[in-house]
């Protein structure tokens, strides 16, 4: 099918995208790399009374490092994170998240922004996000504040910005020197995940682990930081009784439904079996020296 | 209502400026407002890779993007492939390797095997089906494709590291 008729608005300034949203009070969507939005469009799952076109602003497109953050411009591009060097030094989880996206075609296009706002409960960049305490920077008619991913994820495609606010930056912990992986359960690559499990940790003295951070997808209506697993694997060797008791903690922070991929029960028995994987090839890649 | 746009974009070398809705879609632009063909509608979702064209020298799928965002840039469609009556490359290691059945997903595939030959890289096998996974073919007929490609880059990539 094709979109409904809608106005279609370029944005060459936050400040004119920000205007543009008040003056469609609600009715209006950004668009920044589409590839969410636009099958939405077609299958006029949506029919926004104006498309904000975000592509012609400018100075949404960088990676820097500040003040032991990297803070990704909303509007940076999955084949940018995918080939960024500084992404991999300092941000391994998103370099690792990110080949589980979609295909060539998508990746060109589809932005680290508008995945986030997208807010797919299985979505990688989500996971990343809220797996490493990202903090999200959002700019509206009150002007600019910091939302961590945490609360920014409310729910199924559901966000905490204010229908005028739009998304300019995500900022993360500077993580040079961490070691990640995703592990990731889905019936095709690139299709969404039934399962999705990342984790980052920093190496610590002997075979020891300064910390570790495990997020959870596709298992709650929102991506979970697994708060509870990750204090438990915190100096740890990742020794098999450690990881068996972050594998628990992480079943019982999980909620999954069931759905037209998998049933609740399936994604539970999913759970542990891909929380060791995940830890597994945390250790391997430490040993590997592939971080 | 639907916006209308004033748009110029360069398609295959070849200026063109017309009006369109701000809700037209980028492959239906190219059909029927220029008259290309040769790009193909398939699932209109993003999915299939019919619709795959270069923007800027990068493969996008052209059902997912507005006509009016191409506003000011250059695209390549199959057209822009073949010159005077010879077959590009591509085209001929396809043949070679009878690369498609029915030929509709084939000018996706040509377009994202010219873009990963732009990129320099000689790949095969996995990694290359890999790369390939935006593009469907419902004949299935993937085994050719993939050797097809394999030889394109080889010869295209090879040839011009050598």
């Amino acid at each position: 099918m094709k979109p409904a008729p809608f106005e279609y608005v370029t944005a060459e300034t936050t400040e004119a995208a920000v205007a543009a949203l008040e003056r469609f009070e609600g009715n209006a969507r950004c668009l920044a790399g589409g590839q969410s939005l636009v099958p939405l469009l077609n299958m006029r799952l949506l029919r926004p009374a104006a498309v904000i076109d975000l592509n012609r602003l400018s100075g949404l497109d960088h990676v820097t490092v500040d003040d032991g953050r990297v803070r990704v411009g909303a509007l940076v591009r999955y084949s940018t994170l995918e080939t960024s060097a500084l992404v991999a030094e300092r941000i391994p989880l998103l370099a690792r998240a990110v080949p589980f996206v979609g295909d060539r075609q998508i990746r060109n296009r589809g932005t680290l922004g508008g995945a986030l706002c997208h807010a797919d409960p299985a979505g990688e960049m989500a996971l990343a996000a809220v797996t490493l305490g990202a903090s999200l920077r959002a700019v509206g008619p009150d002007g600019v504040r910091e939302v961590p991913a945490d609360d920014f994820f409310q729910g199924p495609y559901t966000t905490a910005l204010a229908p005028a606010e739009v998304l300019t930056e995500v900022a993360f912990l500077d993580g040079r020197g961490a070691v990640a992986a995703v592990a990731e359960h889905a019936r095709r690559h690139g299709d969404f995940a039934i399962v999705a499990i990342a984790a980052a940790g920093l190496p610590g003295p002997g075979d020891s682990w300064r910390w570790v951070r495990i997020g959870l997808g596709g298992v709650a209506p929102r991506p979970l930081y697994a708060a509870r697993a990750s204090a438990l694997l915190a100096g740890t060797r990742l020794e098999p009784k450690a990881v068996r008791a972050a594998a628990e903690a992480c079943l019982a922070d999980a909620d999954p439904a069931s759905d037209i991929r998998a049933s609740a029960e399936y994604r539970r028995h999913l759970i542990p079996v891909f929380v060791e994987r995940v830890l597994a090839e945390l250790r391997e890649r430490r040993r590997g020296g592939t971080r | 209502m639907s916006s209308r746009h004033r748009i110029r974009v360069t398609v295959n070398g070849r200026a063109y400026e017309r009006d369109v809705q701000g809700r037209r879609l980028l492959v239906d632009f190219l059909r029927h407002d220029l008259g290309l063909y040769g790009t193909h509608v398939g699932c209109e979702q993003g999915v299939c890779g019919a619709c795959t064209v270069l923007l800027d020298g990068q493969v996008v799928k052209s059902c997912l993007m507005l006509a009016p965002q191409a506003d000011g840039r250059t695209l390549t469609t199959v057209e822009g492939l073949a010159g005077r009556g010879e077959l590009h490359p591509v085209q001929e290691a396809f043949r070679e390797a009878h690369g498609l059945q029915c030929g509709y997903c084939t000018p996706g595939f040509l377009l994202s095997a010219v873009a990963l030959a732009d990129r320099g890289v000689v790949l095969e096998g996995k990694s290359l089906r890999a790369e390939l996974a935006g593009n469907l073919c419902r004949c299935t007929g993937y085994q050719n494709i993939v050797e097809a490609v394999e030889r394109y880059l080889r010869q295209t990539v090879g040839s011009r590291r050598g």
